[in-house]
């Protein structure tokens, strides 16, 4: 079971890096895209459209600069990681927590290990605050976020915020448990 | 005023066409009075509205229709409490139309202060209407109108006569002219609409599929300027309501983000980061900066103008929580003016100048306040039914449109600015921001 799963998610991961490039050369891009609980996972199949070359983009490979199958496997599977792991603020904060913080860590050391990525830093809040407040809010969360790998060393080069206000929650609920997963910074890599 | 609207695509927009008035006659001066729905004793003015009489043997159904939209704009004014027409004693359709058919003594009776007959002939596509309001109580004519246009023009036909009868009594135009622009959920999507102001006629602004937020009318009514992601991020544009062009005036780094017009001019002010703090500037609609009007370590967002143009209210949360602060835009000097609640946001600013309309958070839920723009005195006017957020003036400052959530999803209400006459004006849920347009073409 976990074997397939691991093979379905490589899989997935190859087709979607390949879509991803074509998306690239699209004039609109639409929000949807790259958003949602992981962008590598299996549920942006549908929005991508399957059935395209699959990930034998060895130019992308070459940027990254992962030259054997072993690295890039392991590349897929730090990634995907690397994407769902959001981390938390408390209501009306962008201050990073400790939990947060570690976290922060952890994508540190992708990033030094993978210094190439490209990196879209998403903040987001819960639903009780105004929009435009949350619009300001979010963009406080993302960049609190890149402060934090800044300030560890990383170069800002390669992170690109957004927020995304209350307007693109991960949790639909109207509770504490969902405000608490939307209140968020998520990390989407672009390469 | 007629007026004409010129482009094909305001006309599809906005379901307007050629709508030409005329007087009757010369009636007698209206006695105005003095009209303040907002003080607690107000008594609304009791008004019978039969149905309209029809003069040819074409459409009608419009006889009762038009009458209705009448009593429904009349009751929505929150100045008239129309009467049911059940207790009428006349058929509406051998009644007479001129003062002198009218029997005063029994509308007198059934105890309407004023009475409103009308008439219309509809002829193939043309409509001509012609209508009149009595004063019961003296027995004469204080309006008198001819309303000539085409059939599927019939509700704004009604709707100028509503406006001439609230004129007439009052002597400030109505709002029935007026659109509301807001935002429609269509799931992941949002797109800005545009709907008449009693939420009829409903006409997608934008079609990009993405994100598209905070809607804001220019002081003539023609543009609007609007939040959407659909290149990427949060950018500010405008849409030109005659032409359906759309074009970007702010594509800085960051955020670009609330666009409120200052009154009478061609320049907003937004909520930029490209500075790397989201504070407030003044832009022109053609895409120039021209100065940054708040500055500070917070966030500073949703700018409303004062109706000179002199004054900005917006939310700050520089005492650690989101106020709202008025200053003076020359000066610089700012004030906060809420101090009650620790999630205060979404100003709006009364278009005579005296009230500051928004948002405030209690017990975990958005109610509408409302604040003297020199925070003297607060009103509590929306009570914990749901969610309660985006309050939005009409141009006469009679009455508030804001979102709610007290019925499910989010949708559009409309309430006086007193609290009272509540009534739902979007269905199906998911409309949200709020902006009452001018007084269209300048009127």
């Amino acid at each position: 079971m976990n074997v397939w799963l691991d093979r379905t998610v490589r899989v997935l991961l190859m087709v979607i890096l390949a879509a991803g490039m074509a998306a690239c050369a699209k004039k609109k891009v639409s929000p949807q895209a790259g958003v949602g609980p992981a962008g590598y996972g299996p549920g942006d199949m549908g929005g991508l459209g399957a059935g395209g070359a699959l990930g034998a983009d060895d130019a992308r490979w070459r940027e990254l600069g992962l030259n054997t199958e072993a690295e890039r496997q392991e590349f897929l599977n730090q990634a995907q990681r690397f994407e769902n792991e959001d981390i938390y603020f408390d209501y009306d904060s962008y201050v990073l927590t400790e939990p947060a913080k570690r976290i922060l860590d952890d994508k540190l050391r992708f990033l030094k290990r993978y210094p190439k990525v490209r990196v879209t830093v998403e903040g987001h809040c819960d639903e009780r605050g105004t929009n435009e407040y949350n619009l300001a809010l979010g963009e406080r969360r993302a960049n609190a976020a890149m402060q934090y790998l800044a300030n560890a060393g990383m170069s800002t080069q390669n992170l690109n915020a957004v927020s995304y206000g209350e307007e693109r929650p991960i949790a639909t609920g109207h509770d504490e448990a969902s405000y608490a997963r939307n209140r968020r910074a998520h990390f989407v890599l672009n390469n | 005023m007629p007026f004409r609207l010129r482009s094909r695509t305001l006309a599809l927009c906005f379901g307007l066409g050629l709508v030409l008035s005329g007087v009757i006659a010369h009636p007698a001066r209206a006695q105005k009075i003095e009209i303040d729905i907002t003080k607690p004793g107000f008594q609304r003015i009791p008004i019978a509205v039969p149905d309209f009489k029809f003069q040819t043997a074409e459409q009608p159904q419009l006889a009762r229709e038009m009458g209705e939209l009448l009593s429904a704009d009349l009751d929505f004014s929150g100045l008239f409490m129309p009467l049911d027409p059940r207790g009428f004693l006349e058929d509406p359709q051998s009644m007479g139309v001129t003062a002198g058919e009218i029997r005063f003594p029994d509308w007198k009776r059934l105890g309407a202060d004023f009475l409103v007959r009308a008439s219309y002939q509809a002829q193939g596509a043309s409509l001509r209407m012609e209508a009149r309001l009595f004063d019961v109580v003296a027995g004469r004519m204080v309006v008198g109108k001819v309303y000539e246009g085409e059939v599927r023009n019939w509700r704004p036909m009604v709707h100028r006569l509503a406006d001439e009868i609230i004129m007439a009594v009052t002597g400030e135009r109505g709002v029935f002219d007026t659109k509301i622009a807001y935002v429609q959920v269509q799931g992941r999507v949002k797109e800005i609409y545009v709907a008449d102001f009693d939420g009829n006629n409903p006409v997608p602004v934008t079609r990009d599929q993405s994100l598209a937020l905070s809607p804001a009318w220019s002081s003539d009514g023609s543009q609007l300027a609007y939040v959407s992601y659909k290149e990427g991020n949060a950018k500010v544009y405008v849409a030109n309501l005659h032409t359906g062009g759309h074009r970007l005036v702010a594509g800085f780094p960051g955020i670009n983000i609330a666009p409120a017009w200052r009154p009478g001019t061609n320049q907003l002010a937004v909520t930029l980061s490209k500075g790397g703090n989201p504070d407030i500037y003044l832009v022109s609609a053609s895409g120039e900066l021209m100065q940054r009007l708040v500055q500070s370590w917070a966030i500073n967002v949703s700018p409303t103008w004062s109706p000179d143009g002199r004054r900005l209210a917006y939310v700050s949360n520089e005492a650690g929580n989101p106020q709202i602060y008025v200053m003076d835009v020359s000066g610089g000097q700012k004030r906060r003016i809420t101090f009650s609640g620790n999630y205060n946001t979404s100003p709006s600013w009364s278009p005579k100048g005296d009230w500051i309309a928004y948002s405030g958070m209690v017990g975990g839920r958005h109610n509408i306040f409302m604040v003297r723009a020199d925070g003297g005195e607060v009103r509590q006017l929306t009570h914990g039914e749901g969610d309660n957020e985006s309050p939005t003036w009409s141009p006469d400052g009679r009455m508030l449109a804001f979102s709610s959530t007290r019925q499910g999803g989010a949708a559009l209400w409309v309430m006086l600015s007193n609290g009272t006459g509540l009534r739902r004006i979007t269905r199906g849920g998911g409309q949200e921001m709020p902006e009452w347009s001018p007084r269209m073409g300048g009127r």
